[in-house]
């Protein structure tokens, strides 16, 4: 063969495809997750405090007064002196967020198969949607207490107007992003269109939409504080309006911790349901 | 009965026609016919037409011209009879390697218990029996592309397309799954029309080689491969095989030209 064909098969050697190495990744996962995950946990907790005590230390050596500036130790210790008023407020806001992310989870994944799906749509409507994704939502806030009330509506809308558009551009991405050949096999095979968007095109796009989730529940949390802002007399939104006209910067702190440590809950909850849904997604190109 | 070729192609021609208007010979004037049962390699520059011509055959893209003919009948009623394997395998990586092969079972609403059991015989055929169980990412690029070829297979077509099945795998594993390829078509006793870059494969391969050339694609040769089944590695080194593949080079003008 080599004699035959000797600028051809060095050619070949050379396009080898870097082909993901098949005999490797299933062991790497195996014998390296565990260790590699507590490493990475570790490093993240050491990360955390090590700011969490630069920023103690500056507060300190700073002497900087109350009215401006604490340190994370009286925020913890503001929260642990009323923790239920703490977490009554998270608890509203955990639900209006909620609401709003699965809402706007529901709409955005539906709208961004219509667009996908129905090619008409995608002319008429993506500009547009494009062009209402520019808006920051939180503008439209008030517009939404006009609508909905001063209720729990009114901040779960505003939730929802922020999670939806990551979602309907996140699920029109990956159902673009199944390779033309499956296609092709499904049409070969006169596969319906049904069969071939739950069979393949669905799935698919999963990981797509599971990025989207991520980064639309942190967003969803923002939409909830805002909405409570505006129009709020509960909720962690208000625990720092409050605060703010108390000039009370430990129960600010507090209720900026018990925010960021939501938002990480979720997305942390969000990215297991991945992991144990989706075990494929890191072999897929 | 015998005697109707599988696949006519009869004038095929092919315009693309983009959005602007520009319109784009691909294919001019194409005649050809594959028996029953034979293995066609066909092989042309880049560029010049040999996918489309595997897409109009598998009724995916329609001809503008002329017409194709699967034993006798528009391809476009044909479609059962026709299977494809694409350069790339494209497994789903959320189904084990049966249910990969199964796809166009459940596809065609035919999955039954002895569908199953045929893809695991077709597995097995290509040696991969004991790996039914095991995810695409657990198998070596020519693993998977033989699970490909399982999954064309499994709907027992009368025509196998094959499109530059293994342009994406190394020399070495190339050969091998040559081998592999003539073993399994002798076995499942398949038409089979097969793209290839690699002129010496075009001939160890095929019955007939079919050299497509450019601007506008078009048939400029058919030569018959007259020599023996079952070929062995032995037989890239033979005369024969030399003269064959320094025909096609010269037909396609080729300096190292394809690619
Ligand atoms: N859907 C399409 N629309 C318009 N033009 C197309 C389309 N598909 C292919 N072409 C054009 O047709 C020509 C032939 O393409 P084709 O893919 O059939 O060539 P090929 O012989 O398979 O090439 P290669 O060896 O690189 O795979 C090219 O010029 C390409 O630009
Ligand atoms: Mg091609």
């Amino acid at each position: 063969m080599s004699q035959a064909m000797p600028v051809e098969s060095t050619m070949r050697v050379g396009a080898a495809s870097p082909e993901k190495s098949p005999e490797v990744a299933p062991q790497r996962r195996q014998g390296q997750s565990v260790p590699v995950g507590v490493v990475n946990a570790v490093k993240a907790v050491v990360g955390v405090v090590g700011v969490l005590a630069l920023w103690e230390l500056a507060v300190l050596l700073l002497r900087l007064p109350e009215y401006l500036m604490v340190g994370p130790l009286s925020a913890v210790q503001e929260f642990f002196a009323r923790p239920e008023y703490f977490m009554e407020n998270a608890f509203i806001t955990v639900q209006e967020a909620l609401a709003g992310f699965a809402l706007g989870t529901a709409l955005g994944v539906l709208c961004g198969a219509v667009l996908y799906y129905i090619p008409a749509m995608r002319h008429f409507l993506y500009p547009t949607l494009i062009a209402i994704d520019t808006i920051p939502k939180v503008a439209l806030a008030p517009l939404f207490i006009v609508w909905f009330g001063f209720g729990f509506e009114s901040k779960a809308f505003v939730a929802m107007a922020i999670a939806f558009f990551p979602l309907v551009i996140n699920t029109f991405d990956g159902l673009s992003s199944v390779p033309n050949e499956l296609k092709e096999l499904a049409r070969i095979n006169r596969a319906g269109r049904w069969m071939q968007m739950t069979k393949i095109e669905f799935i698919y796009a999963l990981p797509s939409i599971f990025s989207g989730a991520k980064i639309s529940i942190s967003l969803a949390v923002g939409g909830a504080v805002v909405g409570e802002f505006i129009a709020g007399s509960s909720g962690l939104g208000y625990v720092i309006l409050l605060a703010n006209s108390q000039v009370d910067l430990p129960s600010m702190f507090a209720a900026f911790m018990v925010l960021a440590a939501i938002s990480l809950i979720f997305f942390f909850l969000i990215s297991v349901l991945a992991q144990r849904l989706l075990p494929w997604r890191n072999y897929s190109k | 009965m015998q005697d109707q070729p599988v696949i006519s192609v009869q004038d095929v021609g092919m315009t693309y026609r983009s959005r602007d208007g520009l319109e784009n010979q691909v294919l001019q004037g194409c005649n050809f016919d594959v028996a029953s049962g034979e293995f066609v390699s066909i092989v042309g520059q880049s560029g010049s037409g040999k996918t489309t011509l595997l897409k109009i055959i598998s009724g995916l893209v329609k001809n503008t011209a002329g017409e194709v003919q699967v034993r006798g009948r528009d391809v476009n009623e044909a479609l059962h009879d026709i299977a494809m394997v694409f350069q790339s395998p494209v497994l789903l990586p959320w189904r084990n390697n049966l249910d990969n092969v199964m796809l166009p079972m459940e596809f065609r609403k035919r999955a039954t218990r002895q569908s199953r059991e045929y893809g695991l015989e077709l597995l097995d055929l290509v040696g991969l029996g004991d790996k039914a169980k095991k995810y695409s990412y657990e198998l070596s690029g020519g693993m998977q592309q033989r699970v490909a070829i399982c999954r064309a297979l499994v709907s027992h077509p009368e025509i196998l397309l094959m499109d530059e099945p293994f342009g994406a795998l190394d020399a070495m594993t190339r050969d091998s799954m040559n081998i592999e390829l003539q073993r399994i078509w002798q076995e499942t006793k398949r038409s089979v029309l097969f793209v290839t870059h690699s002129i010496p494969e075009a001939v160890w391969l095929g019955d007939r080689v079919v050299v497509v050339g450019d601007r506008p694609g078009r048939i400029i040769a058919d030569i018959k491969v007259d020599l023996p089944r079952l070929r062995t590695k032995e037989h890239r080194y033979s005369d024969d095989f030399a003269r064959y593949v320094a025909q096609v080079e010269s037909l396609i003008g080729v300096s190292g030209a394809i690619s």
